[in-house]
């Protein structure tokens, strides 16, 4: 049904390679850079032949940067450390309380059942800066301030709306006649939500899971807000490495390539389910 | 309907575990919630109140004196100003970017399909981290773009480091970062658009800007509209890249409304202002967010119609 | 003995009353279909019966003791849902066995019951498949396995065959009573069509206006329908329904219809003066060359012809429609135009036109002698 004249496919061919360009150039420039030692990457015009070396990760790997001005400790395999523990508690911790609930919101109509749904979702959308201070003078009080515990529990703020309303989605998409029907065949409560309600949910939860775990990894003012030095993930560890290092832009791109590696490989597996995720769960992709 | 002598005193019976049990499963999640409400209120007193971390013997209550203040301190009103254009700029430029690449990626071919999944990258990308891989790439001693740039007669393109150019590159990297957003979730409209309108208009030979203004753009006006309050939400907040970038300079030129309060509160240790700062935000994204949701419910309703 | 006993049940959705005082008694091993227009509530009975919902009043007595506060999973009742409601992520051998699983039978045991279940409903061969491999008909058998398989003496069928195709629907309609009786549970089985309701019931349930209208065996539901609702809903076509006011001339009553007086036995007498309606069942309408004394003219109008029998619209004059049915074997086609019409006193059905209710004639037994059709056409 598409008529398209040559000009037209031309024309397309010729916006989709630039758009493609722009969105790639970067992830790649980058990519590259981070196998070339500094005398390479200072080169003067820039210049793609080079012979990769992977100087740059052993130093991050091993924690030692030599420069010039002598040996620099860095912690960035620390940081990396950090996120893969914060958000991967995070994410455990919000689906166990936001698959419950979420089937909650899905199941039964209660006593300000929908508006606590929505106060959940507003704190998408609310300034995180304005909870994240005041907060941070809580932690003291509260003895949060140097511990994992107290960025897990804010992280909630990412990950449970983001579970809560996708999984709601999809508890509400199964039939309830299909846990009535083996309610009625003998099973309690609990077993109905374990053998039947959570195994039909299950994709949407394993996306839910995914993609909250990528948003929660990629946040960055909760971080820099609460954490300590050794407690900070890679977002504000790569912010303080380029600080410390300097001129070392070969690490930096190659603490940049490892810290955006693990999302990129999860978003390409998740891809399926991103609309969903981005959307809040309005839009299935 | 007849009524009919009730022969039995009416009485509710089945009292079963049902009634509490919705109360049981959401009060964990609530209870992990409401401890982020305490500070929320904090803020709302603390935006009250005569309040600097270094001078804690001034401490007291104004009421609304910090909000006053702020009418009254131009450097609120260039944060405002920043702030609006910032959101403007992203915005606008995402959604008319985010419009066509949906438009060239809408018939599901194998290509399509995988530069849509390679477009999401830069969206899947931390984006204080983008900001790092963007001060890379215009760092003025070896940055690709800083030399592109150069090829091309303009020498002093000072980029981030300039204010004349710094909202410019920001709002490039916000571009980067967020038009796969608008093209992902118009995109994913776009292909769930009933396609009898269309074949209709084919047949009658409707000139295809026509059918483009009059059909396509009508019927996906509730994708449009929650994708751009999606974006207008966290535009106006937006606080990573900025951050990252330029920590709000050079000067003030990037003072948008969370650096600014950020800085408030870390480098002139005022709490109040910041409180104020943030607060005057939050009723700004609270009125927003109204019309983000009844929006977004009505998609989401739509979605789980059709699925 | 009774096994199900209900008692002025109400149940009200979002202000709408669905059930509004229903009460009904079923006995041990008895067969009674629920039948009802759609929205009736019909379904929201057996969900109060199997616990999903609870009732906002009323008394639900299960093997004669009450049910209120026992969870769905502690009534001991078998369903099967109109929508099957299978398991989309266990094969159709699991999902007959959860109904065993439950109740600590052991592996061999669940193992032989779900074997000998799924012979007796012939999807032995299917057990394997996953309800997304299932046909219609496998998926409506295995959903009867799974509320069989762990021999319930009260069985709740929510209208199984509604969503099989019209060849499988016959073929079980014709399987399951034999089926219901081996099994030997209490049944309550709901459904929409009138014949399956009267096919497959020891006694049919008519529920309108949230209660039961009427509870009797199909032939007296029938025959002796307590009102026009009940008897507008069995039939096909519905019975007619003319407006008439009986009045007495000389001492006997006499309707006027279509421009013809008819005499009605005396026991009508005492209709006279009221306001009523008619009702003819359409297989109770004969064509007749002649007229007679009391037959009425008609005109007839068009024929359909369905398989077994014809169905005729005749109008009376002053343009009232009047539908009759008549076996489809005849030789030569009707031609349409003038033509008598005879019916059967015996099958005449008398309303108040206020109430709606049957008026029963004193003294039943002169009614079935009288004829007011005199020749028979053939």
């Amino acid at each position: 049904m598409e008529r398209s004249s040559i000009i037209e496919r031309v024309l397309r061919a010729v916006l989709l390679t630039l758009i493609v360009i722009f969105f790639l150039f970067p992830i790649v420039w980058i990519l590259l850079m981070s196998f070339q030692t500094n005398e390479q990457i200072l080169r003067i015009p820039p210049s793609l032949s080079f012979v990769p070396t992977l100087e740059n990760y052993k130093a991050l790997i091993s924690g030692h940067l030599l420069t010039s001005a002598g040996s620099l400790d860095i912690a960035f395999m620390r940081n990396l450390g950090n996120s893969v523990l914060l958000s991967t508690c995070a994410v455990v911790l919000a689906l166990i309380l936001g698959v419950p609930a979420a089937y909650a919101f899905a199941r039964f109509k209660f006593w300000l059942s929908e508006d606590i749904a929505f106060t959940l979702l507003s704190f998408r959308f609310a300034p995180p800066l304005l909870v994240l201070l005041p907060l941070s003078l809580y932690f003291q009080d509260l003895g949060l301030v140097d511990t994992y515990v107290g960025l897990i529990w804010v992280y909630q703020l990412i990950a449970l709306p983001l579970i809560l309303w996708i999984v709601r989605g999809y508890f509400e998409d199964i039939s309830p006649d299909i846990e009535n029907a083996y309610r009625i065949a003998g099973h309690s409560w609990l077993r109905t939500f374990f053998k039947i309600a959570v195994p039909l949910a299950g994709p949407g939860i394993a996306a839910a899971g995914l993609l909250s775990f990528i948003f929660c990894w990629n946040n960055f003012v909760f971080a820099l807000v609460l954490a300590s030095a050794d407690k900070q993930p890679v977002t504000v560890g790569a912010l303080a490495f380029v600080t410390a290092s300097g001129i070392q832009y070969g690490q930096v791109a190659a603490a940049i390539v490892l810290s955006v590696t693990p999302t990129l490989l999860l978003a390409l597996y998740a891809q399926r389910w991103l609309v969903e995720g981005l959307s809040l769960g309005a839009v299935k992709g | 309907m007849t009524s009919q002598p009730i022969d039995e005193p009416i009485r509710v019976v089945d009292r079963r575990p049902v009634e509490w049990l919705p109360y049981l499963l959401s009060l964990p999640a609530l209870l992990v919630c409401i401890g982020i409400l305490i500070p929320f209120v904090t803020a709302l007193y603390y935006s009250a109140l005569r309040f600097r971390l270094n001078l804690p013997a001034l401490k007291g209550f104004i009421w609304f004196g910090n909000y006053i203040n702020l009418l009254y301190d131009a450097e609120f009103w260039n944060t405002v100003s920043i702030s609006l254009r910032y959101t403007a700029l992203t915005v606008g430029v995402e959604l008319v970017f985010g419009l066509i690449i949906a438009l060239l990626l809408q018939r599901q071919t194998r290509l399509n399909n995988l530069i849509s999944v390679l477009l999401l990258l830069p969206l899947m990308t931390a984006p204080a981290i983008a900001s790092l891989m963007w001060k890379l790439m215009t760092n003025p001693n070896f940055g690709i773009l800083s030399y592109l740039v150069s090829l091309a007669g303009v020498s002093d393109f000072g980029w981030a480091s300039s204010p004349s150019t710094a909202l410019f590159t920001v709002v490039l990297v916000d571009v980067w970062v967020y038009t796969p957003f608008m093209m992902v979730l118009l995109l994913a409209g776009l292909r769930s658009l009933p396609q009898q309108p269309f074949e209709a208009a084919a047949l009658d030979g409707v000139p295809r800007l026509f059918v483009f203004f009059r059909i396509t753009l009508p019927m996906l006006s509730p994708y449009i509209i929650t994708a751009s309050l999606f974006r207008l939400l966290d535009a106006i907040q937006q606080f990573d890249i900025v951050y990252a970038m330029t920590q709000g300079g050079p000067g003030n030129t990037l003072l948008v409304f969370q650096v600014r309060a950020y800085l408030e509160f870390y480098q002139y240790t005022n709490v109040g202002k910041s409180a104020a700062l943030l607060v005057v935000l939050w009723m700004i994204t609270y009125v927003l967010s109204h019309f983000f949701i009844k929006n977004w419910l009505r998609l989401r309703e739509r979605s789980h119609a059709s699925a | 003995m009774t096994q199900i006993e209900i008692r002025n049940l109400h149940k009200t959705f979002k202000a709408d009353a669905v059930l509004n005082g229903l009460s009904l008694s079923v006995d041990r091993g008895e067969i009674v279909t629920l039948f009802g227009p759609s929205g009736t509530g019909k379904t929201v009975l057996l969900r109060l019966l199997a616990g999903i919902y609870p009732p906002d009043a009323g008394t639900i007595l299960l093997r004669g003791r009450d049910a209120s506060g026992s969870p769905p999973d502690k009534r001991g009742i078998g369903m099967a849902f109109q929508n099957f409601a299978l398991f989309p992520h266990m094969t159709a051998r699991n999902n007959i066995a959860s109904a065993l699983t439950a109740r600590k039978t052991n592996a061999g045991e669940i193992a032989r019951k779900v074997e000998a279940v799924a012979q007796l409903l012939k999807i032995g061969h299917v057990l394997g498949h996953s309800p997304r491999e299932l046909s219609n008909g496998q998926k409506q058998r295995t959903a009867l396995a799974r509320a069989l398989v762990a021999d319930p003496d009260i069985l709740l069928l929510d209208d199984p065959l509604r969503n099989v195709d019209a060849k499988l629907r016959y073929e079980m309609r014709l399987e399951l009573p034999a089926l219901l009786k081996r099994v030997g549970s209490t049944v309550l089985y709901v459904t929409q069509d009138f014949k399956e309701a009267m096919a497959l019931g020891d006694r049919v349930a008519v529920l309108l206006d949230g209660r039961i209208a009427q509870c009797d065996t199909p032939a007296r539901i029938y025959a002796e329908p307590v009102n026009v609702g009940v008897a507008r809903l069995f039939g096909d076509p519905t019975l007619n329904l003319i407006e008439v006011a009986p009045q007495l001339v000389d001492g006997a009553p006499e309707i006027r219809l279509g421009g013809m007086r008819i005499r009605l036995p005396a026991s009508y007498a005492v209709a006279a003066g009221g306001l009523y309606l008619l009702g003819l069942r359409p297989e109770a309408l004969r064509l007749v060359e002649a007229p007679g004394p009391r037959t009425v003219a008609v005109e007839l109008v068009a024929v359909t012809p369905l398989n077994e029998k014809s169905v005729l619209l005749l109008t009376m004059q002053g343009g009232e429609e009047l539908l009759a049915s008549e076996a489809g074997d005849r030789d030569e086609p009707r031609r349409t135009g003038p033509a008598h019409v005879a019916f059967d006193l015996d099958a005449l059905l008398l309303f108040e036109r206020e109430s709606g209710r049957r008026f029963i004639p004193s003294g039943n037994g002169e009614v079935a002698h009288e004829r007011i059709a005199i020749t028979s056409h053939r």
